[in-house]
């Protein structure tokens, strides 16, 4: 889709690739507003730092998406910015594939406060450990839940309900 | 002497107010000018649950709530009756198939009336006391 | 120093589910703990089991009051997938559904906030009471009180029938003069104001930091609203402004959906008055293609995304929601730090925290 792109996201792109380099994968723009690019669990945090000071303060959501068939768990943070008129109207995927069997990654809430409560959500629900996170503990489920993560796809219905 | 009494608690029915999840929104309604509910002697707000006689589950009871929710029961002092509104109290409803909900509600707490409903419209919840009322003038409610 | 630890909930009038472990010195709160998910009924498991349509009553309960906006945000990223786009009519008719939530919404929440919280009944009621002539306005077009499922991919159910446009400006007019009923009672009350002003601060670069969302953030001084940062429906062609306020307390939590009411009110008279004619949806495809799309709405209680991943079958594969009411969850305990207990109700109910839209 290049027929009409964006000045800003054209502009973060190639800032990301120029300061970032190898550290970031797959740097796509889909349309106005919208953009992703793929790290990797080593350099994830460099991406993060980057991204922050290019103008994206906050993230909006953290999800876990879990590909069974690919065996792999992809977590995406969603980001967007508060402070830069220019940047307000997008939202950058960030992503990372995770192995299924030990999904583990760097917490980013030193460098986005705002996705504490979102990793924490992750962490239960698809059992990802984000390594150095303040407080991973249950926030959802209740209290004596014992089964696996109840997102991931080897959980199906009937046997749930 | 024992149809003054069952009189007396028909007029003063005080509500506990378990607003779970979507019903409540209903319940809150109900309470206010256009459906009236205290000409029924029903107190909108209640201070505690020692000094009420009617628990109105409204909504989806999940696991994890369902330990409270018995706590609630057992602090209300007896005479005590029940209401289970809404499809989710009555049967589980449109989420019957998760992971974290409580589907039948009765075998853990007696309940008077059910109300049907997603949600039940406050009319249907009126309807539901007038129906308590009438158990409990019957005296089909009382010993519990 | 010796402290106890209460226990606020998690069942208690006013609010849905949810418990704060308070620990305090005297009266004054040193650390509070928000302990959720007494409501989580699984919304995003249950909806990969179930096909588009299917899953658009079950997506807008975990906020009942303010349902049009989760419809939307559910379909808006099903649309993008299938390429369709709803003609106008269908977006003028989504945006007055909206605005017409978005006011009954917003009463609720000043109507607990002030009425529940601060025990001024009359703010209850009259909350309550005028919101159920939205509720009428939202039956006759829909057919339901609170529960729409109105907006399907591709436009909405049904047209505007016959008589809405005179029922529409009939209660508009109502509104205005109810507004400036509770201006003179509320907002220019000494007994209200005093409770709110100045209780539980939050200032501009904690509100960024903490990313929070909706009247929260704009009470912070924080100009930032979807409808005008990335425009949808029929937002890009009304004239509305975004109320904000620099002081960051509780009060002005509260005026903001006052003044929000008065922009909404703007909207609908702006849209009933230049709706076009013509369809009101497009045919849509019952399957969502391969790929992934992400929406943004303003709904209520802030911004709420659903990130949904296709697959190619008429399931999702994934669905993904954040809800305002979440989002906002991080500020409660940055904001009680240093309050008394007293003033626990006040800046929660400033928070408009929706239990069930959080836990989803």
């Amino acid at each position: 889709m290049t027929a009409t792109l964006s000045t800003q996201e054209q502009r973060i792109a190639t800032a990301v690739k120029e300061q970032l380099g190898s550290a970031v994968e797959d740097v796509r723009v889909d349309r106005k507003g919208r953009m992703s690019l793929v790290a990797r669990k080593e350099t994830i945090t460099e991406v993060a730092a980057c991204l922050q000071r290019l103008g994206f303060d906050h993230s909006i959501a953290v999800s876990g998406v879990d590909y069974l068939t690919e065996k792999r768990i992809e977590v995406v943070y969603f980001l967007s910015s508060y402070s830069r008129d220019d940047l307000k109207h997008l939202v950058l995927s960030l992503k990372a594939q995770l192995d299924r069997e030990n999904p583990s990654l760097p917490t980013l809430t030193p460098i986005w406060e705002s996705a504490n409560l979102f990793e924490r959500e992750a962490h239960e629900m698809f059992g990802v450990n984000f390594e150095g996170h303040p407080n991973l503990q249950k926030l959802l489920l209740q209290d004596n839940w014992d089964g696996p993560p109840p997102m991931r796809k080897d959980l199906t219905f009937p046997e749930l309900a | 002497m024992k149809h003054l009494v069952n009189w007396s608690r028909i007029y003063s029915l005080w509500p506990v107010h378990l607003m779970t999840a979507c019903c409540g929104a209903e319940l809150g309604a109900m309470m206010s000018g256009r459906y009236d509910p205290e000409r029924f002697g029903m107190q909108a707000a209640v201070g505690s649950m020692r000094q009420s006689d009617l628990l109105i589950i409204e909504g989806t009871v999940t696991k994890k709530m369902l330990k409270r929710v018995k706590v609630v029961w057992e602090q209300m002092p007896n005479p005590k009756y029940a209401i289970a509104m809404g499809d989710c109290a009555c049967s589980g409803g449109l989420f019957h198939d998760s992971y974290s909900i409580v589907n039948e509600l009765e075998k853990a707490i007696p309940i008077d009336v059910f109300v049907p409903g997603c949600p039940p419209r406050p009319e249907a919840l009126l309807n539901a006391v007038i129906k308590l009322r009438e158990k409990i003038r019957r005296g089909e409610v009382y010993p519990k | 120093m010796s402290t106890l630890d209460l226990n606020v909930g998690p069942q208690h009038p006013g609010s849905g589910h949810m418990r704060i472990i308070v620990r305090t010195d005297g009266d004054l709160i040193v650390e509070a703990t928000p302990d959720v998910g007494y409501v989580h009924r699984g919304c995003e498991k249950i909806a990969e089991s179930r096909n588009i349509i299917k899953n658009i009553p079950m997506l807008e309960r975990p906020n009942i009051a303010d349902s049009s906006h989760l419809n939307w945000s559910y379909i808006q990223p099903i649309e993008e997938l299938q390429g369709v786009e709803v003609p106008e009519r269908g977006r003028y008719i989504r945006t007055i559904l909206c605005e017409i939530n978005r006011i009954a919404s917003h009463l609720y929440g000043m109507a607990i906030m002030a009425g529940i919280f601060s025990g001024h009944t009359t703010m209850y009621m009259y909350g309550f009471g005028d919101r159920e002539l939205l509720l009428d306005l939202a039956e006759m077009l829909t057919g339901a009180r609170m529960t729409f499922s109105f907006f399907v991919p591709g436009g909405v159910r049904r047209d505007l029938p016959k008589g809405f446009k005179e029922k529409l400006l009939e209660t508009l007019d109502y509104l205005q003069r109810r507004l400036v009923a509770i201006d003179r009672i509320f907002v220019n009350n000494p007994v209200f104001v005093e409770r709110g002003r100045g209780v539980g601060i939050l200032r501009k670069e904690d509100a960024i930091k903490l990313g929070v969302v909706g009247p929260v953030l704009r009470a912070s001084g924080v100009r930032c609203d979807v409808r005008k940062d990335a425009p949808y429906g029929a937002y890009d062609k009304v004239d509305f402004e975004i109320p904000t306020f620099k002081e960051g307390d509780s009060l002005s939590r509260w005026l903001v959906r006052f003044e929000e009411i008065k922009q909404s009110v703007s909207i609908l008279r702006q849209a009933i008055r230049d709706i076009p004619k013509g369809p009101i949806a497009r045919k849509s495809p019952i399957v969502i293609p391969r790929g992934e799309a992400i929406s943004r709405i303003e709904s209520s209680r802030g911004e709420i995304n659903h990130y949904i991943v296709g697959n190619g079958s008429d399931k999702p594969y994934r669905v993904k929601m954040n809800t305002g009411s979440f989002k906002n969850l991080l500020a409660l305990p940055f904001l009680l730090r240093g309050v008394r207990i007293g003033d626990l109700p006040i800046v929660y109910g400033g928070l408009d925290y929706w239990p069930v839209e959080a836990d989803r």
